[in-house]
């Protein structure tokens, strides 16, 4: 790779910046230097900002002819030692599912960006949720996947530098599933200084020791080493059920149960590690609204009116992570209310996991859905006084 | 020749080859390996600089696990996207692609003919058998008109694809057309391509013994006699195939060409 041009890179302090921007922005900071996309409205704005920025900074941005291609290009770029990314938006992220599953089962570190807009088909352009499933169980077959929701700018900037950090750290394909209201949000970002950012590469073999005669692809640890291409480690890509050296001959149900599981379970079995939320006027609440992305921003403020104006005993809590669902760290933090409250961007996704997560610790789960339209806080504040007036 | 290949990992034998007996795909890796081996001995280029990389198919099989180098074996017909991929990040690798003809001229097509337009640095290998090997013989975008595979039970009505000429038209800088009954030839042919900077493409046009129930001594045959040099005629004979090298220009590659855009905008 070309050196980091670090002349270039977004000065510490306060800028203005659309989401989109800071989205790009990130992923320079995070080391990101190879992006493919392919344009599609309301995500383009990332792809055109990766295009002006990427060369400054050492990097290669390429439009490619369709999304499937885009998000094939993270492929190879990555086992060639580059972060890569593309952003889309959900017809392309549709695209893009055959890429995700190789990309697990590969365990190929990659960080696409869903700017989420209304469906089905077409839809429209404006914002939506409506692909927080289609994130989790969008791809053929088992496996997991890391998915990230912001809610403002400063978030669109620091997400995108923790998805290339969860990316790197536990070899998966990582989802940010922003939305049209933050990727066109204009907002201040505060950017600090390089030093203060945390940046996780890949484990290699060479790190640990490890000879390319030693070298097992897919072995030597949960998250197995990566070697990348150029370095004499002769390693092999194959997303065919496979031994730890990569081997696809002689199968049998135990190494294809093996395998998969593992990759499954250095996702499933590390939630606590992965997935954050975030809370307040938690404590001993009667009453909850779980939300996440941009509805957070509308919620909150139906929450503080809900409780200084109308004196009603609720709280508030935010999905950071939205995959691998954090259930458990729910279950942590709500013990035993009322009324659940989601409001979403869709008629009731995240809803599902959430009663997984919590219907023996609530009377009743209330979804406050809304399509191609941020909720106002007075929708949620009408929903909340309604079942609680 | 062993030492490009993994005759054995830690989890057992690799070899001998998943491919069918009488299969061309395992000559096309032969003649591969021994045009690397010349590029390798005679360019100073290092084992470690090369890549391969294929999509899905019998000829994809090739680099599912038996090579000895820095490889994958990815989706079907992505083979080309991928390899812009590992080009956008290390520049210097020379990547190989297999590929076959369902793969790169079908489901693969629209990445195929964008590879050749940007003049990407990438060596495109088709094992050109004429159908869909792998799933069980069915008709293929190179499948002559007439031809009856288990998807044509009457007859293909489609016209077949000449994938030189589309390379060509797409913008390829390097397109020869060989037989596995040429092995000097194609051995030629693949080591110009990886030594071309931009998009090679080198059709092998390959014998599925299986699906046509011949031998493949006698398909071997016929891959001679059906076809015709471009060197004897300028015109093409009646039902046969042209065979040779139908292009070698210069055309700036794609990551030549950003380069210039880095280190204007970098500094």
């Amino acid at each position: 790779m070309t050196h980091p041009q670090e002349k270039h890179f977004l000065k510490p302090g306060v800028h203005y910046l659309q989401g989109s921007q800071a989205c790009a922005e990130g992923a320079i900071m995070a080391g990101c230097r190879v992006y493919a996309g392919y344009p599609i409205t309301p995500a383009s704005e990332i792809m055109e900002h990766a295009a002006l920025r990427f060369p400054k900074v050492g990097g290669r941005f390429i439009q490619m002819e369709d999304e499937i291609s885009s998000a094939s290009v993270l492929l190879g770029a990555s086992w060639a030692g580059a972060k890569a990314m593309t952003a889309t938006s959900s017809p392309g992220f549709s695209l893009m599912q055959e890429v995700i599953s190789f990309a697990i089962m590969t365990e190929t570190p990659l960080v696409i960006v869903d700017v989420q807009r209304p469906g089905p088909g077409q839809g429209y352009i404006t914002t939506s949720q409506e692909d927080v499933m289609q994130a989790r169980w969008g791809h053929h077959g088992e496996g997991s996947i890391i998915a990230l929701s912001p809610s403002s700018v400063q978030e669109m900037f620091e997400f995108t530098i923790e998805a290339f950090n969860l990316a790197e750290h536990w070899r998966s394909p990582v989802l940010l599933m922003a939305e049209e209201t933050v990727a066109h949000m204009r907002e201040r970002v505060r950017v600090p200084s390089q030093r203060q950012i945390k940046i996780i590469n890949r484990k290699k073999p060479q790190d640990l020791g490890i000879t390319p005669e030693q070298y097992l692809p897919y072995g030597h640890d949960t998250i197995p080493p990566m070697a990348n291409w150029g370095e004499g480690y002769n390693v092999n890509h194959v997303s065919l059920v496979h031994y730890a050296d990569g081997k696809i001959t002689q199968y049998n149900p135990e190494m294809h149960f093996e395998n998969v599981r593992r990759v499954q379970q250095k996702i499933e079995n590390n939630i606590s590690k992965i997935a954050r939320l975030e809370a307040k006027f938690i404590e001993g609440c009667r009453h909850l609204v779980i939300c996440y992305g941009s509805v957070s921003r509308t919620a909150i403020e139906a929450v503080i009116e809900a409780r200084e104006e109308y004196g009603i005993d609720i709280g508030y809590l935010k999905l950071i992570t939205l995959w691998p669902f954090p259930e458990e760290q729910l279950r942590k933090v709500v013990k035993k209310v009322d009324t659940i409250f989601v409001p979403e961007m869709n008629l009731g996704m995240m809803k599902h996991p959430i009663t997984e997560a919590l219907r023996d610790r609530c009377k009743k789960i209330i979804a406050i859905p809304s399509l191609g339209n941020l909720h106002a806080p007075e929708d949620i504040l009408d929903s909340i006084c309604k079942e609680l007036k | 020749m062993l030492k490009y290949l993994k005759e054995r990992g830690p989890s057992g034998a690799r070899l001998p080859l998943i491919l069918c007996p009488g299969c061309g795909a395992g000559q096309v890796l032969n003649y591969t390996l021994h045009a690397v081996d010349k590029i390798i001995h005679e360019d100073g280029i290092r084992k470690e600089d090369l890549a391969f990389i294929s999509g899905v198919g019998c000829s994809a099989r090739l680099t599912s696990h038996y090579l000895n180098f820095d490889s994958a074996w990815t989706l079907h017909g992505r083979a080309l996207a991928i390899a812009t991929g590992a080009l956008l990040a290390n520049p210097e690798l020379k990547v190989i692609v297999f590929t076959g003809d369902g793969d790169v001229a079908a489901i693969g097509g629209n990445h195929f003919i964008h590879a050749c337009r940007r003049n990407i640095n990438v060596t495109i290998l088709c094992v050109n058998n004429g159908l869909y090997g792998m799933t069980g013989g069915q008709v293929a975008p190179t499948t002559p008109a007439g031809i009856e595979t288990t998807t044509t039970p009457y007859g293909n009505v489609e016209a077949e694809f000449d994938l030189c000429k589309l390379a060509q038209t797409a913008g390829a800088t390097y397109i020869a057309r060989w037989t596995t009954a040429h092995p000097r030839q194609t051995i030629k042919s693949i080591t110009k391509a990886i030594r071309k900077k931009g998009a090679a493409f080198v059709e092998i046009l390959s014998q599925c013994p299986v699906h046509n129930k011949t031998s493949p001594v006698e398909m071997l045959h016929n891959l001679k006699k059906n076809t015709v040099s471009i060197k004897k005629t300028k015109q093409s004979e009646k039902g046969k195939i042209r065979i040779g090298e139908f292009c070698d220009i210069t055309r700036p590659e794609w990551t030549a060409k950003y380069q210039h855009i880095i280190d204007q905008y970098s500094r």
